[in-house]
């Protein structure tokens, strides 16, 4: 049976998530959170599926915005595979000799071996600017579970796919034969090389838990409850109301193609100050530029939005939005998604 | 080509530098790289439009039997010795390949109702080398058993790579090539560089299948 890229990629109903950048502290706990869960095995000591950069930044793996990959104008676009030392990470500690071995107050804890170049959040808190205009904020990052993925378009055995419930981006593992054809075509670069198995390995939207009901660790985790998780056509349910209603959920790089399914609502920065200490209003201290560079030219759009709904809270007012964002009630971040995974039981 | 009747035994012929493979006839293929648009991929085909495929033009095969176990010993020129995934590189390879059923072409790795028999060898694998069958392109699958022996040698910029099986394998009918001496068979050969990121199916292949008589 001939099975086409079309009936891989398409999927009945599309599951996403929203992360609300003015909220993220960069405490990495969602990438944690999944690194306890999913990537602990032998070969992936180095992949953390989710990830949390200071922005601006070069990122993770290093400069990954320069690595090609996407669509241009349709077309998969070429692009490079990330090396383990782009990624950086997985190092191996001195924890014997620290904790141990009696040296505790002579030797500090370091990675054994060659010493590290760059790592999952290398760059973390240098960000842009100027003093006293220096700003930064953390982008959390994780497989996008694309609505065109270029990786299912490159894999060059079908074993990659898209689930027809959910839209959740899988692969076969026993179909894979490791040839990071989807490392080269991802252009957000988060697909990594099991080195034991010699199989790729990415984010799989915690799918065991979804079916479940329970939300992907990262979204559940967050302790800045700033994450939320349902399905694109969930009318009453945030995520169709921040990306399709309010249009302040906006995706990462949309000019590389894929459709991404992770959105964000982008980040509100304080005025820029002058050299007399006086608050410039009228110019932010994120240029514009930059963020536009990031979110695509809808992040204009976004941030009036959130500043005008924010105005109206501040002048006594109500906001549907805002009063969204704020998410009084925890369970109302994760649509379908609120089973306590304690309260289950688990095979 | 010709596989020489020989009484040296598998142990002896296994290693690439046993001089008995002195006694066997070398015969040189011309090599050429798959075509980009019989890739199985949109991307793929894309990715490698303007990249050279088929890195490795010349293969030096020689083959034995000794009424018990067939030996190809393969060699080629390689500067790169590449025995794992570092950087973006990927491990070398060699394979041949063998039509399960009549004329199964060779461009395409078999067709469906023809599939073909690969005996492939890769610089990181520990030990041996895999049984796969195909019937078309992106269909290889192991299978779970191989009674392929393998064996790599880097040397001075060339690879020595010796294949051996038993000449039938019985549990195996339709999942390996059933060899006998005084028998011919078509046989194809693929090298992959891995430097040059070959992978699947960009390599360089034999182009045409060669008709290989075993001395009976």
């Amino acid at each position: 049976m001939v099975i086409s890229k079309e009936d891989l990629m398409k999927s009945e109903r599309q599951a996403a998530m929203v992360f609300d950048l003015n909220k993220c502290i960069g405490c990495q706990t969602c990438s944690v959170a999944c690194k306890v869960l999913w990537t602990r095995e032998d070969g992936m000591d180095y992949q953390w599926w989710c990830t949390v950069n200071t922005q601006p930044g070069r990122g993770a793996p290093k400069d990954w915005e320069q690595m090609g990959g996407g669509y241009r104008d349709g077309v998969p676009n070429p692009g490079i595979i990330p090396t383990r030392e782009e990624c950086g990470g997985g190092w191996d500690f001195n924890y014997d000799e620290v904790f141990y071995g009696g040296k505790g107050r002579s030797v500090h804890l370091h990675p054994i071996g060659e010493a590290p170049t760059w790592g999952p959040n290398w760059d973390e808190d240098q960000g842009g600017g100027e003093y006293p205009n220096s700003f930064f904020f953390y982008l959390p990052r994780l497989c996008n579970h694309c609505t065109r993925p270029v990786c299912v378009e490159a894999c060059p055995r079908n074993a990659m796919y898209k689930r027809n419930e959910d839209g959740v981006v899988l692969r076969d593992e026993t179909r894979c034969r490791g040839y990071r054809f989807c490392l080269e075509a991802c252009p957000y670069k988060k697909i990594y090389f099991n080195y034991a198995k010699k199989i790729s390995q990415h984010c799989i939207f915690c799918f065991p838990r979804i079916e479940k009901g329970v939300a992907p660790a990262c979204a559940r985790q967050c302790p800045g409850r700033l994450v939320f998780v349902g399905f694109l056509d969930d009318v009453d349910g945030p995520i169709h109301k921040l990306v399709r209603e309010w249009e302040v959920a906006i995706p990462l790089h949309p000019e590389y193609g894929t459709g991404p399914n992770v959105f964000y609502i982008p980040p509100l920065a304080p005025y820029r100050l002058n050299e007399d200490g006086s608050i410039d209003e009228t110019t932010p201290r994120i240029p514009t530029e930059y963020l536009e560079k990031l979110f695509g030219p809808r992040v204009n759009k976004a941030l009036d939005t959130l500043k005008a709904e924010m105005a109206k809270t501040k002048n006594g007012g109500k906001s549907d939005l805002m009063n969204m964002l704020i998410v009084y009630h925890w369970h109302e971040l994760f649509g379908p998604f609120t089973k306590d995974p304690a309260e289950l039981t688990w095979k | 080509m010709e596989a020489k009747k020989v009484t040296a035994e598998a142990k002896v012929l296994l290693d690439p530098a046993a001089s008995e493979w002195g006694q066997v006839a070398a015969e040189t293929i011309s090599m050429g790289g798959t075509p980009v648009a019989q890739q199985p991929s949109r991307y793929i085909r894309t990715s490698w439009s303007d990249r050279p495929i088929g890195n490795v033009r010349s293969l030096t095969v020689r083959s034995a039997h000794n009424s018990k176990e067939v030996f190809f010993l393969l060699e080629w020129s390689d500067p790169t010795k590449n025995d794992g995934y570092v950087g973006r590189d990927f491990p070398d390879g060699a394979g041949i390949l063998f039509p399960l059923k009549g004329d199964a072409p060779l461009q395409s790795m078999g067709r469906q109702s023809q599939a073909v028999n690969a005996w492939f060898w890769r610089a990181d694998f520990e030990d041996g080398a895999k049984n796969v069958t195909a019937s078309g392109i992106g269909t290889v699958e192991e299978t779970e058993k191989s009674a392929v022996a393998a064996r790599g040698q880097w040397q001075d910029g060339t690879w020595r790579v010796v294949f051996a099986r038993p000449l039938a394998v019985a549990e195996q009918k339709e999942q390996a090539v059933q060899l006998e001496a005084g028998q011919s068979v078509k046989v194809a050969f693929a090298i992959w560089e891995g430097s040059s990121g070959e992978r699947a199916g960009i390599k360089s292949f034999s182009k045409t299948w060669r008709e290989l008589t075993l001395e009976g």
